[in-house]
């Protein structure tokens, strides 16, 4: 049993005025007030920090299996704890790709092993992820895949897309696209404009995004059926997601930390380092400010980081040779919210919160939409944040395997102190802020 | 002045001032080549280490007379690294220059941001980009910009002309970066398939018609075209590309009376630079390549030369 | 709530101004997000603070001197055949400038003159404060078979004259070659004397011995300095 006292309490689409206590017992959510008293309970006292429903991150990539030198479940679910979330969803762009329901049932034990964030696996929506045949959907929902996604590319056959969200429409497991257009993303590397005008490096266009965005709502209208956009990071991806939500249609998306707080010229400012190099690639400036206005006006549903640890072989090399991709489950919450207070605080605390939480619950099958709420009854995910902790990100103290990021060395303020999956505490630095 | 730089990688973060003073000393550097005995002790004792990953003879040359001239052992080290084995060649590389003790690493490779990255890597090493992919030259933009201003003078108001391709092209990006310091209008001309997508964010106009990039321009600059441009499709035919932007003398003819014309080389004669043109009385090809070893003498001294 | 690490300045990442492609670099090279990579940057070099001490030599006293060595020259060699002046640079270049106006005055000769740059012959590039910067060479001809006369304005070390000596030897074979200084200010570290000197000047290592000239600085005149600050090593000659 579990009291976190004097917080204040953010459930998912409100934050209360005044400190409260939560009582967290037998792995649930027991009771909330001012001023709870608990027999026998562990007691912790927050000082006033924000008190929120677990965090949910939809899109990681734990490498597992195939790639254990990058990443594994493990270390992968201890760095999401670490970075205060309580739920991720594993990509499935694994060797081999998990595309049956043993490998899902796999990866579930394997993160109930790790014993730290609750891990739940995202099924390919190909097999294989070739993008000619369809996958054993249903069969791996019952076994506990959570979303379908071929990310890494999109589902670039429309027939299979379209079947594809036939399929799910009644499986209560949405599909995640990748919004990629690949005949005109070949070989690039940055974002078309400013950086491979100068540079002469191939660019990625913001159209090979939009088209693919335009294509899956299409599908979407025609079939009656969710779709998701992942990693959304142009005004033109927005724009189009923004007038399939005022049609009424299930359109939703997800946007990363680092579309929010990056952009193409650091590829140049910092001397073609690695770090910055990641697909969908940094964009515009316009861009940025686009991606903070769907998060104000709800256009954009969840944050997801997109973690992608690389060993340094394949990561520490001449900007050109190193593969795409952010690692940044430690230090995503913190990077958000830096920028957010840095920039003025452009969107409300909650509409913020909301896209660690209740947005991300809501996308997920029937069974975890409760996991963004702390109603009673609820599963007990908690992480607390501290906004006003500041700390500097330090990437040899990673529980992650990756080692190149880039907020490395940077002071964030904002930090998450503490998370609790079921009640069992899987991170605690409270004592950091003392 | 006081020499700050360690490295030459790109030319964005040099000054006005600097690059001034740059080809003042580029000067001096030339009289040392005009002596019976072309050696001086300056360099003695310094490590050069050329470490192309692409063949060239000309600037490797160049770096390397550079260098002997002001005393530094010049080792030349060529790799034609596979695609397969190209990541594994450079981080070795790295290693084998840190325990070569070499004080300069001169670079060229294929690919953007390479120098960027040994200059992140070797903490004691000054770095010189020979060409990083299509990044930039910066060294032949500054023989260019000595050339130009030996010949032309004060740069302050010139108009310049780059013609061809431009998007394939690091001399280019780094021509435009030298000479727009110094206060040269820049416009570029050739096939739209052949330009950058935003050339306005370099600061530079853009004009299809070469005859209206040429009108009044004080330097004519001919970028060299590849065949390969028109195997892949972006150029119709070399005739026609040779009629719409080659340097032709009816082109050249439009220029303003006291205009240079510029080539980097080689040249491919008939193609994007016509004999008479190249071998006529306004070109000044020859003494760009000739100021290319007094401004690499200049660099390696500076930046080598001075104060640690 | 108490901060735990030190808090250094914040730097608002979406709101910085953007600055034109090509001139990224941040202002001053601070207020930056990520760690400084790229172009390394020499450390700053210690400042060399001098303040006056005395004047030793005003307008009239310099040319009565340059007079004297003018005459000295022409003694020495038995006439002005074959000589030549070489200035070193950089005020040794006008000093010289002067001897030749006034051998033309004087003798009715015009002594070929040219100047020495010896910057890339020097040995103590690492230790000097000064930013080693090339001025030009320009030599009258060939000096071979030639009487050359250095001319400099302080003889301190002689390390300067030792790499002109080199750099002489690299441009030709002169038959003589004499050292002609305005101040000689003791303190020699190599076997090196002049030929002709304008004043002997005794002075301690953290003193610097300054000649001026119109020219350049504006006045005619040879002060001494004291150190105020900066590094052991000053301006030798």
């Amino acid at each position: 049993m579990i009291l976190l006292r004097n917080g204040r309490i953010f459930d998912g689409k409100n934050l209360g005025e005044n400190c409260e206590d939560l009582l967290l017992k037998d792995g649930v959510v027991a009771r909330r007030g001012a001023d709870l008293s608990a027999e026998g309970a562990e007691v912790f006292d927050l000082g006033g920090k924000l008190i929120c429903p677990g965090f949910i991150d939809l899109h990681v990539h734990f490498r597992d299996p195939g790639y254990e030198w990058r990443e594994d479940t493990e270390s992968g679910a201890r760095a999401a704890a670490s970075g205060g979330y309580t739920t991720v969803v594993t990509m499935p762009n694994t060797d081999p790709a998990v595309d049956n329901p043993v490998a899902v049932e796999y990866l579930v034990a394997r993160g109930k092993r790790a014993g730290a964030s609750r891990v739940l696996p995202s099924g390919c929506v190909s097999k294989g992820r070739q993008g000619k045949q369809l996958a054993e959907l249903a069969l791996m929902a019952e076994s506990g895949a959570v979303i379908f996604t071929d990310d890494g590319a999109p589902v670039s056959d429309a027939k299979l897309l379209k079947t594809a969200l036939l399929y799910t429409r009644d499986l209560d497991v949405r599909i995640m696209e990748h919004p990629e257009e690949p005949s005109l993303t070949a070989k690039s590397q940055v974002n078309e404009g400013a950086v491979s005008a100068a540079t002469g490096m191939k660019g990625c266009p913001a159209s090979a995004e939009v088209i693919d965005i335009q294509r899956g709502i299409i599908l979407s209208r025609e079939t009656d059926s969710p779709i998701h956009f992942t990693h959304v990071s142009t005004e033109l991806g927005i724009d189009a997601i923004r007038q399939a939500k005022k049609e009424g249609l299930p359109v939703t998306c997800d946007v990363t930390p680092h579309h929010l707080s990056l952009d193409e010229t650091y590829v140049l400012v910092s001397r073609f380092s690695p770090a910055y190099k990641v697909s969908p690639p940094l964009r515009t400036r316009k861009d940025v400010k686009a991606l903070w206005d769907a998060v104000a006006d709800g256009t954009a549903d969840a944050i997801v980081t997109d973690h992608a640890p690389y060993h340094m072989d394949d990561k520490d090399l001449p900007f050109q040779e190193a593969l795409s991709g952010i690692a940044s489950l430690e230090c995503a919450v913190a990077a958000v919210l830096d920028t957010w207070a840095k920039t003025g605080r452009p969107v409300p605390l909650e509409r913020l919160l909301e896209l660690f939480t209740s947005g991300p619950a809501a996308l997920l099958s029937r069974q975890w939409r409760s996991l963004g709420s702390l109603r009673e009854g609820s599963p007990a995910d908690v992480t607390v944040l501290d906004l006003e902790a500041i700390k500097r990100v330090d990437v040899n103290q990673w529980k992650s395997k990756a080692r190149i990021c880039p907020w490395d060395g940077e002071m964030l303020q904002g930090w998450p102190v503490m998370a609790l999956v079921e009640g069992r505490v899987v991170m605690n630095r409270l004592k950091d802020t003392e | 002045m006081e020499w700050r730089h360690k490295n030459l990688i790109t030319l964005e973060g040099w000054t006005r001032e600097e690059l001034g003073f740059f080809l003042d000393q580029t000067e001096y550097m030339e009289e040392l080549l005009s002596r019976p005995i072309k050696k001086v002790p300056a360099l003695r004792g310094k490590i050069v280490v050329n470490c192309f990953f692409e063949n060239s003879t000309r600037t490797r040359s160049s770096f390397e007379i550079a260098g002997k001239v002001l005393s530094a052992d010049v080792i030349n080290w060529s790799s034609s690294g596979s695609s397969a084995s190209k990541g594994e060649s450079l981080r070795d590389t790295v290693w084998t220059l840190e325990a070569m003790a070499a004080d300069a690493v001169v670079v060229r490779h294929g690919e953007v941001g390479v120098p960027d990255y040994l200059a992140k890597k070797l903490k004691r090493a000054s770095i010189f980009n020979a060409g990083d992919g299509t990044n930039g030259h910066p060294t032949q933009a500054l023989l260019d910009l000595y050339t130009a201003r030996q010949k032309l003078g004060n740069l302050e108001g010139a108009r310049m002309a780059i013609i061809g391709d431009v998007l394939h092209s690091r001399v280019a990006r780094s021509n435009i970066q030298a000479f727009r310091k110094m206060g040269v209008h820049v416009t570029l001309s050739g096939p739209a398939t052949l330009m950058p997508e935003n050339t306005a964010s370099l600061g530079v106009g853009y004009v299809s018609d070469a005859r209206e990039a040429a009108r009044g321009a004080d330097i004519l600059y001919f970028l060299r075209m590849q065949r390969e441009r028109q195997e892949d499709g972006l150029i119709p035919s070399i005739d026609e590309y040779h009629r719409r932007w080659g340097g032709t003398d009816s082109l050249v003819s439009l220029s303003s009376p006291r205009a240079v014309v510029m080539h980097p080389g080689p040249m491919n004669r008939g193609m994007e630079i016509a004999s008479s043109v190249a071998d006529g009385p306004r070109s000044v090809i020859l003494e760009q390549v000739r100021s290319g070893v007094a401004v690499r003498m200049a660099l390696l001294y500076l930046c080598l030369g001075g104060v640690r | 709530m108490k901060i735990r690490q030190e808090v250094r300045y914040f730097r608002p990442l979406l709101f910085r101004p953007f600055r034109k492609l090509f001139c990224l670099s941040p202002a001053g090279g601070k207020g930056f997000f990520y760690r400084k990579e790229g172009d390394g940057e020499v450390t700053a070099q210690t400042e060399r603070r001098w303040t006056e001490k005395a004047s030793v030599l005003g307008k009239e006293d310099m040319e009565r001197i340059l007079r004297r060595i003018a005459v000295e020259i022409v003694e020495r060699n038995k006439g002005l055949e074959q000589v030549i002046l070489l200035g070193i640079q950089r005020r040794g270049v006008y000093l010289a400038a002067r001897l030749r106006e006034m051998l033309k005055e004087s003798e009715k000769v015009k002594v070929p003159t040219g100047e020495l740059d010896i910057t890339l012959y020097r040995d103590d590039i690492s230790v000097l404060a000064d930013q080693p910067v090339v001025h030009s060479t320009s030599v009258p001809g060939d000096i071979t078979g030639k009487r050359v006369v250095l001319v400099d304005d302080v003889l301190f070390t002689g390390r300067t004259v030792r790499a002109a000596l080199d750099a002489i030897t690299d441009l030709g074979r002169p038959e003589r070659v004499q050292l002609a200084v305005l101040i000689d200010r003791g303190h020699r570290e190599l076997p090196i004397a002049a030929d002709y000197v304008g004043k002997t000047v005794p002075t301690s290592r953290s003193e610097n011995v300054e000649v001026r000239v119109k020219e350049l600085d504006g006045e005619d005149r040879v002060v001494i300095c004291e150190r105020t600050g900066g590094t052991e090593s000053g301006v030798e000659a």
